[in-house]
């Protein structure tokens, strides 16, 4: 056994112990800034990911729309059909003046009717006025969509939204934001409100 | 942070969008402006001083928007406006003369500026910035009194690239302010105006408009008070009469009283005695205070009156622009377009200080922009032809406009041109289809350029991109009757056409007749409608399978106006057997009757767009709110006599028959919805439906009517499903009566309850389908 070459590394692990353990004043304050800046850095990677959900029960099942492009929810009092259009356009309604038109999306969804529901609340749901994308591409304005109840403005984070669940195909996938870990079909709004088949504009013979 | 920081960046440019636009418009229509100035060829002191005022305000807004980009990095921008800011410094100190290379040079730098603001770019990129640098050089060229450097090379390129995608941007004004507009003009005092955003001001009327309903509120409950003071009067009367032998009661009371000797007061009669005479005084202090509160209801609804009144009228004179303000973009387009066509057109505009509410403006600009398109278009000779057809060589469009009988405006677009060839027009309509040849041999000169407004009419042979597919004159016709305007059109061969658009100048209430069918009310414009009758059944003498009236010895086609719109045959409602209501739409030869259930009133109604999600509904024009508050459609007649032809005929006897043996159902819902669906339900199965909305309405209903079955909802206002069961349990003659709760409570003890209660069948709304309640249904009638 080489008890020199022994003596030699242990004296190295000596050294370079003490070295940790025992930092020079100089280096221990540039730790403790490093340490410091990561601290103060703002915890945003969470915070960014969350939306913010308007929930609503239509029919038994959980749905929701992200708040930004919610305007208002008002009740259903009195509600006007329209005749010559297709079935998914309810009615009309009269908004502090404003006539605004109410969409069954479950109609609109080709979703087969389940039972019978108190459909009592309107929500009114409008282009992201901060969003800069949405203006243009936007091509109807305030829409009413009806619901049952609503439960309460929640928080979703993105990263547990599933993009879809392969039984729902067809139209429902295109306007699907995604479904959360809880079952809530998260709508995308921005879908509903820029596509085209949502309008109804009848060419004149 | 970092995001709200964006998106004060956004709503920062999305600002100076809106503001650069404006110095861009002023700018572009003082170049004009000056471009005429400078063709005078006479030296007057007044042209002369004319010219140098628009060179100090274009001067003025170049300089502002310069400062304007700064502020927000569109360092693009500044630099051509610090360029353009040289140049008409030399034009002050006249360094430099005005001469057509000049103005090209001018136009196509405000081009320019304008597809920069319009894009969503900020003039960094590669290729802008190249043509950054190459305008700025040849505007410092031009401000040193030389040539342009690059006019030669770029005139070539620019014929290819602008004329199209210049157009969405000229049609690109904000509608919003007109006070910096007049800038060419006489500018008022600053503090006069102030800017407000559109969207703002429309709901704020929005909501003066919803004042109308307060102020009918108000007027009902006056009325209410007002009636319930009779009721209290026929209290006063009985009361008079029953006085006199309240006292002679009295009188023998107090006699016995004596009689019988003092401490006998408390005996029934006496307390009776005593009761009568606090009642009769309690009840006039009543009345009394009563009469003030009606007094003050009434001086309440009448101060409400006078407030909403002018607060309305106040409103609409807010929302007022002139004309100008829509038209300043209008030189600019003409010259572009006709600089395109090899034409040369003059516009001229007159009255266009004439103020209408800014929604018809808006509304308008689409129109406007056709027709005077069409103007040059198929109008306008090229200087060559029109040389040589002894007109001056220089064309010209006029859009003028004046009022007209008070509430209206007329907007004349005219050009001198070729006119319209009425032969074409007649050979292009049978080509597409429109009208068959031996219609077309009836008309008259008129009725022939009417066609021009049918879509795909268009005498143009060659489609274009901007004309020629035939569609824009119908787009016109629409949007003007939308409205409520009227579109003409003259026109003489060779010497030009004139398109004359009568406009509301607010969108002011227009009248209109009330119709129910069904449960639902219709609204139908006044002016439409021919005549309103009631006809008698026998009267009504089919031809050819279809049903016809005689109106003045004339045969008229007789449609349900509830087949018309497709809402099925059914009928609600108490309704004369024997006469049948029906509004004559149309006029002339193209006369329909239009058999409704019941005319009940004509209204002055406002007219509300459907929102632009029902964009176009077939027969639908619109919308308007009644004074009771209700929403009701306003039908579109043009739509409604075409879709009238294409109805298949009805028979009226058969489906007569049918509703005497329907079995009638009340339905108690509190949710609208739910209320509407079981009511369609049962109504498509053949019940005859009415509705409650709670307990306690459909209880009293119930005690009125004659009905085979009571459905019911369980969770209601003021009096619930079980109540409501336990209730007519209760009653003798409707102890038979089957009562069916639908409800959203499923739990066992709720399902006992309804039993209990005496309930027939008891269905839970979460597994309700149509086939299982039918069934229920025909198994307890």
């Amino acid at each position: 056994m080489d008890w020199n070459e022994v003596h030699r590394r242990m004296e190295l692990a000596q050294a370079s112990l003490g070295h940790t353990v025992d930092p020079t004043p100089g280096e221990k304050k540039r730790i403790l800034k490093e340490r410091a800046k990561v601290l103060a850095q703002e915890p945003k990677v969470e915070e960014q990911e969350c939306i913010e959900v308007v929930e609503f029960l239509l029919a038994y099942e959980r749905y929701g729309v992200v708040s930004s492009y919610v305007r208002e929810v008002y009740p259903l009092r009195d509600l006007t059909p329209v005749p010559c259009t297709p079935p998914f356009v309810l009615g009309i309604v009269n908004v502090r003046g404003q006539i605004i038109s109410v969409i069954d999306i479950k109609k609109f969804f080709d979703i087969p009717e389940k039972g019978l529901t108190d459909l009592n609340k309107v929500i009114i749901i409008q282009p992201d006025s901060l969003s800069a994308e949405t203006p243009m591409t936007s091509v109807s304005g305030p829409i009413g969509i009806l619901a049952d109840v609503i439960l309460g403005v929640h928080s979703v984070a993105l990263s547990q939204l599933q993009p879809s669940l392969p039984t729902l195909t067809g139209i429902r996938e295109e306007y699907l934001m995604g479904v959360t870990t809880e079952r809530v079909v998260i709508l995308d709004a921005r879908k509903l409100l820029s596509d085209k088949k949502i309008i109804v504009h009848e060419k004149e013979e | 942070m970092l995001k709200k920081e964006g998106d004060f960046q956004k709503r920062l440019l999305a600002t100076f969008k809106v503001e650069a636009q404006e110095h861009v418009n002023t700018i572009s229509s003082g170049l004009i402006e000056l471009e005429k100035e400078a063709a005078i060829v006479e030296d007057s002191g007044a042209v002369r001083k004319k010219g140098e005022e628009i060179i100090e305000t274009i001067f003025r807004e170049a300089h502002s928007l310069k400062g304007a980009a700064r502020a927000v990095n569109m360092a693009g921008i500044e630099t051509i406006c610090q360029s353009l800011e040289s140049v008409f410094a030399a034009l002050k100190r006249s360094k430099v003369a005005l001469s057509p290379e000049l103005f090209d040079i001018l136009h196509k730098v405000v081009d320019f500026l304008s597809k920069l603001l319009s894009a969503a770019g900020t003039g960094q990129g590669a290729e802008e910035r190249l043509r950054i640098s190459e305008l700025t050089r040849d505007l410092e060229s031009v401000s040193k009194g030389g040539p342009p450097l690059h006019e030669q090379e770029e005139s070539k390129n620019e014929e290819q690239e602008t004329p199209l995608e210049t157009i969405p941007e000229v049609r690109q004004p904000s509608n919003e302010d007109a006070d910096s507009r007049t800038s060419t003009e006489e500018r008022p005092a600053l503090m006069d105006t102030v800017r407000i955003s559109a969207t703002k001001l429309d709901s704020v009327l929005l909501q003066a408009e919803e004042l109308v309903s307060a102020k009918l509120a108000a007027g009902q409950r006056a009325a209410d008070l007002r009636e319930t003071g009779i009721l209290l009067h026929a209290w006063e009367k009985e009361w008079s009469r029953i006085s006199p032998h309240v006292r002679t009661v009295q009188r023998s009371f107090d006699r016995e009283k004596k009689r019988k000797g003092e401490g006998k007061s408390d005996l029934p009669t006496g307390r009776i005695l005593d009761f009568l005479e606090w009642n009769a005084g309690f009840f006039k202090s009543l009345e009394a205070r009563f009469a003030v509160q009606e007094k003050s209801a009434e001086e309440n609804r009448r101060l409400l009156n006078g407030m909403v009144d002018s607060l309305l009228d106040d409103m609409k004179k807010a929302l007022m622009l002139p004309f100008s303000s829509l038209l300043e973009v209008f030189p600019r387009f003409v010259r572009e377009l006709s600089r395109d066509q090899g034409k040369d057109v003059e516009m001229v505009i007159e009255g266009g200080d004439i103020e209408v509410d800014r929604r018809i403006l808006e509304e308008m600009k689409d129109p406007l922009i056709h027709l005077v398109r069409n103007c040059i278009d198929h109008g306008v000779e090229t200087p060559s032809e029109r040389e040589r057809r002894k007109k001056p060589p220089r064309g010209t469009v006029t859009i003028a406009i004046a009022p007209k009988n008070g509430s209206k405006v007329e907007i004349l677009i005219a050009d001198d041109g070729t006119g319209i060839d009425a032969e074409k027009v007649k050979s292009a309509a049978l080509k597409s289809g429109v009208i068959s040849q031996e219609e077309v041999r009836k008309l008259n000169e008129q009725e022939v350029l009417a066609l021009i407004f049918q879509s795909g009419v268009s005498t143009s042979p060659i489609i274009t991109d901007l004309s020629g597919r035939g569609i824009g004159l119908a787009i016109v016709r629409e949007k003007v009757g939308k409205l409520g305007g009227v579109v003409n059109v003259e026109t003489h061969q060779d010497v030009g056409t004139t398109f004359k658009i009568t406009l509301p100048m607010t969108l002011a209430r227009f009248r209109g007749v009330v119709v129910r069918l069904g449960e639902n009310l219709y609204v139908l414009p006044t002016t439409s409608v021919d005549r309103v009758m009631r006809v008698d059944k026998e009267d009504i003498k089919t031809v050819e399978n279809r049903e016809t009236i005689s109106v003045d010895g004339q045969a008229v086609s007789l449609v349900r106006l509830g087949n018309v719109l497709a809402l099925g045959t059914k009928k609600v409602g108490r309704s004369d057997p024997d006469k049948v209501p029906v509004v004559i739409l149309g006029s002339a030869e193209k006369r329909i009757a239009f058999q409704v259930d019941e005319v009940l009133d004509e209204e002055e109604v406002l007219v509300k767009s459907l929102g632009r999600q029902l964009s176009r509904v077939r027969n639908v024009a619109s919308a308007t709110v009644l004074g009771s508050g209700k929403v009701v459609p306003i039908l579109n007649v043009p739509d409604l006599l075409k879709s009238a032809v294409s109805v298949p005929p009805t028979r009226a006897a058969a489906t007569e028959e049918v509703e005497t043996k329907k079995k009638s159902i009340l339905v108690a819902e509190d949710s609208i919805t739910a209320r509407t669906l079981l009511k369609n339900i049962l109504e498509v199965a053949g019940y005859d439906v009415t509705t409650a909305v709670d307990g306690l309405d459909a209880f009293t209903i119930l005690k009125m009517g004659n009905y085979t079955m009571v459905v019911s909802d369980v969770d209601m206002p003021r009096m619930n499903g079980f109540d409501l069961t336990a209730k007519i349990r209760a009653e003798k003659k409707f102890a038979e009566l089957p009562v069916v709760l639908v409800t959203a409570l499923e739990s066992r003890e709720d399902r006992e309850r309804g039993i209990e209660a005496g309930a027939n069948a008891y269905i839970v709304k979460s597994s309700f389908d149509q086939s299982n309640l039918l069934e229920v249904i025909r198994r307890l009638v």
